[in-house]
């Protein structure tokens, strides 16, 4: 089996070949299912490379991606979705534990070198709250998850429209470089 | 939606699955060989739903694997259950198709 990384940089390579109008109508309908964040990777990047080869070839026939899949990207992506399976639900557990784990990790590493670098000047209190810091620490990591979800919102409002815009490519490449971020892990 | 693709959406599953009884495919080839069969005003990425749900059921099956020209494509064959879910869809369709090919018969209506 390869596997969902290797398919996500092939899918990356392969995707240069299409022109303009086929990659702007792929490239939404890639977002729009990556961002369905219950959906089985595995299972998503499979079908992705099978509609970008399916595209190409196409393409080299003359054909545009709306002759193949039809004039309403949304209503394709939303059937293809409803078929895709989900995520097993330890490995979503997993990976929600292990972005959150390290999230804390660097928080109290930066913290820890503040107070380091603090206590030559003042006298600091080092005394740990449980109940405070626990508290603040869960508010802190709803709080970074909801930005996420609204970015992934905001991402998904843009996609499908006719009319590119700067604030929209803008928030496209964000998305992309938090994808390729991932990606490294 | 048209007459002709409402009636074509309760029969794709049938169609898809007697193209692969006969040989593995990849998606590519699979709209080709419905669109050589007659099904030319099928849009070709309706096969991908298709082939998703069919797998779900257990039908057939995917697997990614080098193709004879070099990329990796994912070639889909019928499992037994697909085979047994075939037959049954055929044996259904010719009962549905022949009363409903002769009750709509045009042109002899004075029999």
């Amino acid at each position: 089996m390869i596997s969902s990384k290797q398919l996500i940089s092939e899918n990356n390579e392969k995707r240069k070949l299409l022109n303009k109008e086929n990659e702007k109508y792929y490239g939404d309908l890639l977002l729009y299912i990556r961002l369905q964040m219950r959906l089985s990777e595995q299972q998503s990047e499979e079908l992705l490379m099978e509609l970008l080869d399916h595209l190409i070839e196409g393409q080299s026939e003359g054909k545009t991606a709306q002759q193949i899949f039809g004039d309403n990207p949304k209503k394709y992506a939303d059937e293809i979705i409803s078929e895709l399976p989900n995520e097993r639900p330890g490995h979503i557990f997993s990976f929600i534990a292990y972005l959150a784990f390290n999230l804390i990790s660097w928080l109290l590493i930066i913290r820890g070198a503040v107070t380091f670098v603090f206590s030559f000047f003042k006298h600091v209190d080092e005394t740990v709250y449980i109940v405070k810091s626990g508290l603040s620490t869960i508010l802190f990591i709803v709080s970074i998850g909801a930005i996420i979800w609204y970015l992934f919102f905001l991402v998904r409002k843009t996609l499908f429209n006719e009319r590119s815009s700067k604030r929209k490519d803008a928030i496209k490449a964000g998305w992309l470089v938090q994808d390729f971020s991932l990606s490294i892990f | 939606m048209s007459v002709r693709s409402q009636l074509l959406k309760g029969v794709l599953d049938g169609c898809v699955l007697s193209i692969i009884e006969k040989e593995t495919v990849y998606g590519y080839e699979l709209s080709k060989k419905l669109q050589e069969a007659g099904l030319d005003d099928v849009s070709e990425g309706t096969i991908y739903p298709v082939l998703l749900r069919l797998q779900k059921n257990g039908y057939i099956r995917g697997d990614m694997r080098p193709s004879e020209s070099g990329p990796n494509r994912k070639y889909y064959s019928l499992t037994d259950e697909g085979r047994a879910a075939l037959n049954e869809l055929a044996v259904e369709w010719e009962r549905i198709a022949e009363p409903v090919t002769s009750l709509m018969k045009r042109g002899n209506k004075n029999d």
